[in-house]
C-alpha cells in the first residue's frame, strides 16, 4: 500500500469519495432485470465497436496517406503488404459494418419498446443524430480508400448536397475544396473522418449515456421493476459481448477480406456503381423519382423519424392509439427500407 | 445448503476463469497482431550485378574511372589485375570527392579529406575509408553489386 499512499499524497484526491462515487456510479448501477436478456443489451454493441473503430483506425493511419496518387496504393500496402495489415484493415472495415446494423437493431429495440417516450425524448433525438453520424463517418471512410468504386460513390453523394436549398452548392464546394473530388476533397474527408466527426460523435456517446444514466434504463411493459448491480453480472456481460464482437469481426475477415477495388480514374465512370449497402434504401429511392422530389421526402422522412416521441402525443393522448401509431409507422418504415435494400441488392 | 453454496461458488469460479482466459487470450492475440503491425517486416537485402567498366579500358591508363550509378559516382580503380570499386560519397559528411591524378589521393573539398588509391583515410576529419562495393570480373567485363531499390516508396 505504500505506492497508494505516495500517489495519493501526489495527487491528493479524498480516496474514500472517490471509492464511494466509482460504487455508485460503476459497480452498483441498478440494472433493470429485463436487461438479462441479450436482445436489450443492443446498446452497449455500437459503444464497444466505436471503441474498435477508434483503435484500428488509429493503427490505420501508420501507413495510410490521404494523397491520391498514394491513397489507393497505401491501402494496397496495407492489405497486402504489411503483417496482419489485411486483419487491421478487415476489423476496421468490418467493425463499421456492423456498428450500423447493430444501431439500426438498438433503434429498433428502442422503437417497438416505446423507450423514446417522455421524458426521453432528447435523448432519442441524440440517438438518430448518432446514427446520422455514423453514416457520415462510414461514408467519409470509404471515400478514402479511393478505388473507382468509392471515388464516383464520393462525386455522386457529395453532388446531392448541391440540392440544398440556398447553401448547397458553397457547402459542396466547401466540402469538396474545389469543383470536382479532387486531393482536397480527399484531404478534407480525412479531417473529418479521423479528427472531427470521432470528436463530435464522442461528444454526443457522452450525453448519450449522461441522460440515460440520469433517467436510468427505461422498463419495457410487461417487466418488473427490479434491478440488479452493474457488477458482476452486467460488467461479464459486456465482456463476453466485447470477446464475441471482436471473434466475429476476426472471422469475418479472414472469411470475407477487405478487396481493394480498381484505382480511382476520374475519367472514367464505371457501368455499374453502387453505394454500401447501408446507402441502398436512399439510392435506389432516388432512382424512382425526381432528384428534388427524392432528396426533399428524405428529408421530411428524417426530420418526421428525428421528432417522432414529440409528433406522437400531437397524433393521439391515449396511450393505446398511439401504440397503434407508432406501430404501423415502425413496421412500414422497416418493410420499405427492406424492400428498398433488397431491391437494389438483386438489381444491377 | 452448505454444500449447494459450495457448487455455486465452483461454478461462478469456472465461469470467471473462463471469461478471464478469454479475455486475457484474446488481448494477448490483440497485442502480438498490433506490434507485428506497428512494425515492418525487415527484408533481407537483395542486388543485382552492374556493369561498371571493361578490362581493357585499364591497359594503358591505370586511372581510377569514375562513373555514376543511379545518382552515386563510383570510382573503379585497378590495382595488380584486380579491381576495387569504391562510392565517391565521402564518408565524413557525404560530399563527392574528386580524384586527384597529380597528388595520387581522393580529395574532398568540403573539409579537406583525403584517401590514398585504395580509398583509406591519409589526412583529414574522414572517420573510415570510402565504402565498397562487392566486384566480380566476368568475360573481362568488371561488375558490381548494387543494391536493389524497392520501386514502391515503401522500402
Amino acid at each position: 500500500m505504500k505506492f497508494k499512499e505516495w500517489l495519493l499524497e501526489r495527487f491528493p484526491i479524498d480516496y474514500e469519495k472517490f471509492v464511494e462515487f466509482n460504487e455508485k456510479i460503476f459497480i452498483k448501477e441498478p440494472i433493470p432485470t429485463h436487461m438479462k436478456k441479450w436482445l436489450f443489451v443492443m446498446g452497449a454493441t455500437p459503444l464497444i465497436i466505436f471503441g474498435f473503430q477508434v483503435l484500428t483506425g488509429l493503427f490505420l493511419t501508420f501507413y495510410f496517406m490521404p494523397s491520391p496518387e498514394m491513397a489507393y496504393e497505401s491501402i494496397r500496402h496495407i492489405t497486402e503488404d504489411v503483417r496482419m495489415g489485411y486483419w487491421i484493415r478487415g476489423l476496421h472495415r468490418w467493425g463499421a459494418n456492423l456498428m450500423i446494423i447493430s444501431l439500426l437493431l438498438h433503434m429498433t429495440r428502442v422503437f417497438f419498446t416505446h423507450a423514446y417516450r417522455k421524458p426521453r425524448e432528447l435523448n432519442w433525438i441524440i440517438g438518430v443524430i448518432l446514427f446520422f453520424l455514423t453514416m457520415t463517418i462510414s461514408f467519409t471512410g470509404y471515400s478514402l480508400t479511393y478505388n473507382q468504386l468509392s471515388y464516383w460513390a464520393t462525386t455522386v453523394g457529395t453532388n446531392m448536397i448541391k440540392e440544398v436549398p440556398l447553401i448547397g452548392d458553397l457547402m459542396l464546394f466547401f466540402l469538396r475544396g474545389g469543383d470536382v473530388v479532387n486531393t482536397n476533397t480527399l484531404t478534407r474527408f480525412y479531417t473529418l473522418h479521423v479528427m472531427i466527426l470521432p470528436g463530435i460523435i464522442f461528444f454526443f456517446i457522452f450525453l448519450h449515456i449522461v441522460i440515460l444514466r440520469l433517467h436510468g434504463v427505461s422498463i419495457p411493459e410487461g417487466f418488473e421493476e427490479k434491478y440488479y448491480s452493474f457488477y458482476p453480472h452486467h460488467f461479464y456481460k459486456i465482456i463476453i459481448a466485447t470477446l464475441f464482437l471482436l471473434t466475429l469481426m476476426s472471422t469475418l475477415t479472414v472469411v470475407l477480406p477487405p478487396g481493394i477495388g480498381i484505382p480511382a480514374d476520374p475519367s472514367v465512370t464505371p457501368t455499374h456503381i453502387k453505394p454500401e449497402w447501408y446507402f441502398f434504401p436512399t439510392y435506389r429511392f432516388l432512382k424512382m423519382v425526381s432528384l428534388h422530389v427524392g432528396i426533399y421526402a428524405t428529408a421530411a422522412f428524417v426530420l418526421v423519424f428525428t421528432f417522432w416521441p414529440f409528433i406522437e402525443p400531437l397524433l393521439s393522448k391515449e396511450k393505446r392509439k398511439q401504440t397503434i401509431f407508432s406501430r404501423t409507422a415502425g413496421v412500414l418504415t422497416l418493410i420499405i427500407t427492406l424492400i428498398l435494400t433488397i431491391w437494389e441488392t438483386i438489381v444491377i | 445448503m452448505a454444500e449447494e453454496d459450495k457448487k455455486v461458488n465452483r461454478r461462478e469460479f469456472f465461469f470467471k476463469t473462463g471469461v478471464f482466459t478469454a479475455l486475457g487470450l484474446a488481448i494477448l492475440a490483440f497485442f502480438r497482431n498490433l506490434l507485428l503491425y506497428i512494425f515492418p517486416e525487415r527484408k533481407e537485402k537483395t542486388f543485382h550485378k552492374y556493369l561498371v567498366a571493361h578490362e581493357k579500358e585499364f591497359k594503358k591508363d591505370k586511372r581510377p574511372k569514375q562513373i555514376n550509378i543511379g545518382k552515386t559516382p563510383v570510382f573503379v580503380v585497378p590495382y595488380d589485375d584486380h579491381y576495387k570499386v569504391m562510392s565517391g560519397i565521402c564518408t565524413h559528411l557525404g560530399c563527392i570527392v574528386k580524384w586527384e591524378q597529380d597528388k595520387d589521393r581522393f580529395f574532398c573539398p568540403c573539409h579537406k579529406g583525403e584517401f590514398d588509391r585504395m580509398g583509406n583515410v591519409i589526412g583529414g576529419p574522414p572517420p573510415r575509408p570510402l565504402d565498397e562495393f562487392k566486384v566480380v570480373v566476368e568475360n573481362h567485363k568488371v561488375y558490381v553489386y548494387v543494391e536493389d531499390k524497392v520501386r514502391s516508396p515503401w522500402a
